[in-house]
């Protein structure tokens, strides 16, 4: 038998050599190598993009709930179901402070437009008092102008509002509601801590339609526990015949935290298999569009005509200001997300006042816009601009899109379009997308498919992502 | 959503699986795996015995007084010199002896400094094991032949594992006695016999210490019988202490004295040097530790190198005290540093001989160069930093020459590098270092052994690396070999079942088998390499409760039917994936591998197939269906802050993962595979 063979000392040392004094060189040589698509961007982004508009929406956050739902974790406030909320102390404190940040808010240009769109989300804005919804309002209409064409949102929750309550917000001038139905089921409204049943979900709906609301929205959740395809089904059968101009839907997410999170696991009984769940989405695409409404965002579906022009400022990419514990605002490029903690948010609207809190540290970077405009458009139906987009971020980013989806337009889950709103076929796109692209009017949006693409959003988004550098 | 958490995971489970084979001190009677070195060491020349050797050399160097030292070597000529190496089993105590020496002899200060002194590097802290053998040069006074006398002691602390017995070899070179712990509740184990035959095959006095003495289950009679039976050695000649209290310390330093031979070199003769041990440091550059055989040398000295011919300046001389310390000399006998113009710890071959520039001199033999014995891919896990990479084992090579490194590319993993280890726990603590030290993050591929394939043309190729292999060579195959080794495994009698099954699953033959006291059985076998390198040693363990310890040492390599298993993503062979079985071996491997990939490739876009085949024979098959939903419904009230960063997450898991066709796998799965046997 041969022995081991064995290397002479000689030949047993690592076969790289260098000496010690390179080290630094090469070093650096590394750290000067890597050249992203970002800093291609950087120097191109040349016109004005939407951000450095001044906003014309506004979100307000109206927190209280009579109690906490199983799977929420929005910043909330539960007031508990016995008490009126009448004067409750905690409810007119906090429209004060709120008053006082819209206020305080700092306005850049006098040029400013009237607010086109107000959204009071929560929370459950319906439990707050008429006359305190009314303050809010004619804060922001002197601080900042309230257009007389202004689509005015607000969330209701069923059980929480009579018609003249509802007459009275519709005197304000809110004029689109957002129901909060979730599900048509008893023990499933219950099974997620919703206050309400279906009793209550069908007054609701006769008030909206009594009192003479005709755009309003019906907001459902899907992949509830223990939801089965033929309850989902009688849901959004029963939503199609109650006739509203928008439907929401929102797959459920368990959120680390809520009491869902702490009972259940995403794909694993009660909650639906992934397949199932998946399946739930479709099921909403069919029949909502067999019934007329046009799936124009991963979760939205309206009337022609209807779709939340509020929401649609956050899918376009255009400022907004947000108000309100938590809420989220988008002015001069920066996104700004304030305290969830009302003891901390009353600190923040204090240092607004004194003039001490200059935003957060007012920087942002291209790669970030570049970011978000993709990962909003592609929940559009519209799609992604690639012509506004290229010539905000360069070409070459475009180009880069273009390869990296190349595989998902073939698998179909990625849909290319050209100038005139027609779907590009896959030799067309190779051609187009081959080495020697140039910028072309052949190609114009860059859209998800619905509901296939819409379904892996996350995934085909966070490829655009790996292209965008870190 | 699972990429994210995914993404998230990662690193945790990096850390953690390099960390695997980290063992927690005190609670195994053995560590043991993998070795690679030769147990046998090219005998020194010049123990030549300890009557030859009475003549003075006290005045054979200038003292150049420039160094700012106090201590003058030229006191200690070789019949005041003794050298000894502490050797034992794993966590017998060798490392708290030491302390306690080096204390005793007002070397460190008592209570000053951490336990273990001499393990000096992060991983060593950390797992509690000595991966490095360490020298220090101590001074003690000792009533000798009637007068006290002043006599240099130079102990240096072993390894116990298996896997670094090439430093135990090393430094036995260096001496002329050991000191070999043992256990006294648990007794002779398998590294105890490893290293107690090590040096005796290298003639060396060999002076039984019985430690952990204040343990209540310490049992030093049945200990003594035990060194009487197998090794022959006195019981009379046991010294009993515990490291721990301090108990019977005192004995220790007059029986290295009285029962050592001093070193046998000659003062008269031309400079004979031998180098046992380089690294690099950032101030001083290379340094050697070296033991002057024959001469002495003199900072300033103009020395060469037997083995390159290159020639050197002596720039600093002195001992490890326990730091550096400079002399200005060494003289005859004597073991310590020196530091020359060198620019890479390349230049310092391990085993040279150096000697003064102008004298010819027969080189001294050297020792065998360490056995590379488990080879795997290491690849820069973030694709990109190849070059972060290659710097980093730049640097630990020159510190830890006993890993070989040579380049290697895959199409999976890119650009990276073969490195042949001295067994597993050496490739554990490598990565461990790069990550620790050098701040390098590495995927290893599946770690192999090199197989020799030989075919009819007569050529014949050493297989380091499985995908290097061809699937359908020119020539016709005409013989596989693999590498054996010979295990010694000592355990309770009554896990000798247990045992001997696990050993025949291994395709193991038994040599050897008996019983060492009442209750102790000891085994020998032969076993394929392959089949100890991944996990067999945790088998052992589980199977006897923690009691057997295992040792083993390379052996022939013999003919064995052996196939290449590849693996495939959607039909495509993933090269990093590949390995080499035997034939019987290969339905479970490769089933073994397509359920772990199953398992840790997440869904993606489109079905996945997973493959495991030898040439176009599939052998196991699963299929991962494609994602379904990936979708966050909700974005409310604009946060669009919040999902961005989801996605963000989301793509830098995508980043750290490697694509092969259109398959992203993650870094985890190469990970998990290196457990499959
Ligand atoms: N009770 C007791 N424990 C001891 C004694 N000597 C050492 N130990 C303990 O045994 C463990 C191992 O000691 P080390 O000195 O690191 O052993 P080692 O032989 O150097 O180990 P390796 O270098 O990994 O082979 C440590 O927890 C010591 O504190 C002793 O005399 N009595
Ligand atoms: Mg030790």
């Amino acid at each position: 038998m041969p022995k081991l063979p064995f290397g002479s000392v000689l030949t047993s040392f690592p076969t790289i050599t260098r000496p010690p004094g390179l080290f630094k060189s090469i070093k650096n040589t590394f750290e000067q190598t890597p050249q992203t698509v970002r800093q291609n961007a950087t120097l191109t982004a040349t016109i004005t993009p939407p951000h450095k508009l001044p906003p014309a929406s506004a979100y307000v956050h109206l927190p209280f709930c009579r109690k906490r739902c199983h799977y929420c974790d929005f910043p909330i406030i539960a007031l508990g179901s016995s008490s009126a909320v009448d004067d409750d102390p905690r409810i007119v404190n906090y429209i004060q402070t709120l008053c006082r940040e819209i206020k305080a808010t700092p306005v850049e240009s006098s040029a400013n437009p009237p607010l086109e769109t107000v959204f009071f989300g929560g929370g459950t804005p319906s439990l707050v008092p008429p006359k305190l919804v009314s303050l809010v309002l004619e804060t922001l209409g002197s601080k900042f102008g309230l257009s007389s064409e202004a689509e005015i949102s607000m969330e209701m929750d069923p059980g929480t509002f009579d018609r003249d309550q509802l007459r009275e917000f519709l005197e304000l001038g809110v004029n689109r509601v957002s129901l909060g139905v979730q599900a048509f089921q008893d023990d499933l409204l219950k099974a997620c801590g919703r206050a309400h049943g279906v009793k209550e979900v069908y007054e609701a709906i006769d008030n909206l339609k009594a009192c003479g609301v005709d755009n309003w929205s019906m907001d459902l959740i899907s992949s509830l526990p223990h939801q089965t395809p033929e309850m989902w089904e009688e849901s959004l059968r029963l939503t199609i015949q109650s006739e509203p101009t928008h439907v929401s839907v929102y797959d459920l997410q368990v959120e680390q935290g809520t009491k869902f999170g702490i009972l259940y696991t995403p794909g694993e009984f009660p909650l639906p298999s992934e397949d199932l769940s998946a399946e739930f989405y479709r099921m909403a695409s069919r029949m909502l569009g067999n019934a007329g409404y046009d799936h124009y965002e991963i979760s939205s579906y309206c009337k022609s005509g209807y779709l939340c022009k509020h929401n649609y400022t956050y899918w376009k990419c255009e400022p907004f200001y947000g108000f309100g514990l938590g809420a989220a605002s988008y002015v001069n490029g920066i996104r700004m997300s304030r305290p969830r903690k009302l003891k901390d948010f009353m600190h923040y609207v204090q240092s607004l006042e004194n003039g001490v809190f200059n935003g957060e540290d007012g920087r942002f970077e291209t790669s970030d816009l570049a970011m978000d405009a993709i990962m909003l458009a592609l929940r559009t139906s519209r799609g992604l601009n690639l012509k506004t987009f290229g010539k905000a971020f360069g070409f070459t980013l475009v180009h880069s899109l273009c390869k990296v989806y190349q595989p998902y337009m073939e698998s179909g889950h990625v849909v290319f379009l050209d100038d005139k709103g027609r779907s590009i076929e896959a030799d067309e796109f190779s051609r187009l997308v081959s080495d020697d692209y140039k910028e072309s009017d052949a190609l114009a949006f860059l859209r998800l498919s619905d509901p296939d693409g819409f379904l892996l959003s996350n995934e085909l988004i966070s490829h655009a992502f790996s292209v965008i550098g870190s | 959503m699972g990429s994210v958490n995914r993404a998230a995971r990662f690193k945790y489970s990096q850390i953690s699986n390099l960390l695997f084979s980290g063992r927690s001190r005190g609670t195994i009677s053995a560590e043991a795996c993998f070795d690679s070195t030769s147990r046998r060491l090219i005998s020194p020349c010049y123990h030549l015995g300890w009557s030859q050797n009475a003549s003075f050399c006290s005045n054979s160097a200038r003292h150049h007084g420039k160094d700012s030292s106090s201590i003058d070597l030229n006191q200690y000529p070789s019949d005041k010199i003794r050298n000894f190496s502490i050797i034992a089993h794993v966590d017998h105590g060798k490392s708290t002896l030491a302390d306690r020496l080096l204390e005793l002899t007002g070397t460190i200060k008592k209570g000053h400094g951490q336990p273990q002194y001499l393990d000096k590097l992060q991983v060593e802290r950390e797992r509690g094991i000595t991966v490095k053998a360490q020298t220090a040069t101590m001074f003690h006074t000792h009533n000798f032949l009637g007068s006290d006398t002043n006599f240099l002691l130079n102990l240096i602390d072993t390894p116990g594992h298996v896997d670094f017995s090439y430093e135990v070899s090393r430094s036995l070179a260096a001496c002329q006695g050991a000191l070999l712990v043992v256990d006294a509740a648990q007794g002779v184990q398998a590294q105890t016999v490893a290293n107690f035959y090590l040096a005796f095959e290298s003639n060396l006095t060999v002076i039984p210490v019985i430690n952990k003495i204040d343990q209540p289950t310490a049992d030093p009679d049945r200990v003594k019988e035990q060194l009487k039976s197998m090794f022959d050695l006195d019981p009379n000649d046991a010294l009993l202490t515990s490291a721990k209290t301090g108990l019977g310390l005192e004995k220790v330093l007059p029986a290295v004295i009285e029962r050592i031979p001093p070193p046998p070199g000659k003062c008269t003769s031309p400079l004979r040097m031998l180098l046992l041990d380089s690294y690099y440091d950032e101030y001083k550059g290379v340094i050697c530790h070296v033991a002057v055989v024959d001469g002495s040398i003199t900072k300033g000295d103009k020395i060469s190198s037997a083995a390159t011919g290159r020639s050197y300046e002596i720039l600093d001389v002195g001992i490890m005290h326990p730091e550096l310390t400079p002399t200005g000399i060494l003289l005859t006998g004597q073991v310590g540093y020196i530091v020359t113009g060198m620019r890479s710890t390349k230049e310092a071959r391990i085993g040279d001989t150096l000697h003064h520039s102008r004298s010819h001199v027969e080189p001294l033999p050297g020792f065998k160069a360490a056995k590379h014995m488990v080879f795997s891919g290491l690849y820069p896990a973030d694709g990109s930093d190849f070059e972060a990479l290659n710097h980093a084992i730049e640097r630990l090579t020159c510190n830890d020459a006993s890993v070989s490194v040579t380049k290697e590319s895959s199409q999976a993993l890119g650009m990276g590098f073969r490195c042949g280890f001295l067994g597993l726990l050496h490739m554990d603590v490598f990565h461990q270092r790069l990550e620790q030290e050098h701040e390098a993050h590495v995927i290893s591929t599946v770690p192999t052994v090199p197989y020799i394939f030989e075919y009819s043309d007569g050529s014949k190729v050493i297989v380091q690396n499985p995908a290097s292999l061809p699937s359908d060579p020119k020539h016709r195959l005409t013989a596989c070999m693999e590498p054996t080794v010979i295990a010694t495994i000592i355990m309770p009698s009554e896990y000798v079942g247990a045992v001997i099954t696990l050993c025949s699953d291994r395709r193991g033959e038994q040599l050897e088998y008996s019983f060492i006291d009442s209750q102790r059985a000891f085994m020998k076998y032969r076993l394929p390499l392959r089949e100890i390198v991944v996990d067999f040693y945790n088998e052992l363990k589980s199977i006897t409760s923690g009691y057997a310890s295992f040792d083993y040492e390379e052996a022939e390599y013999q003919a064995s039917d052996l196939v290449k298993l590849d693996i495939l993503l959607n039909g495509q062979p993933v090269d990093a994936m590949a390995t080499i079985v035997h034939r019987s071996k290969a339905p479970r491997v490769g089933r073994e591998l397509v359920d772990k990939l199953k398992k840790f490739i997440d869904r993606q876009m489109f079905e996945i197939t997973i493959q495991a085949a030898i040439g176009s024979k599939i052998i196991a098959r699963e299929t991962l269906s494609a994602l379904r939903k990936n979708v966050l419904a909700k974005c409310y009230g604009g946060d669009v802050t919040r999902k961005r960063k989801l996605l963000e997450k989301q793509k830098e898991g995508k980043k750290r993962m490697k694509r092969v066709g259109s398959v992203d796998i993650p870094q985890e799965a190469f990970h998990e595979l290196l457990k499959v046997g």
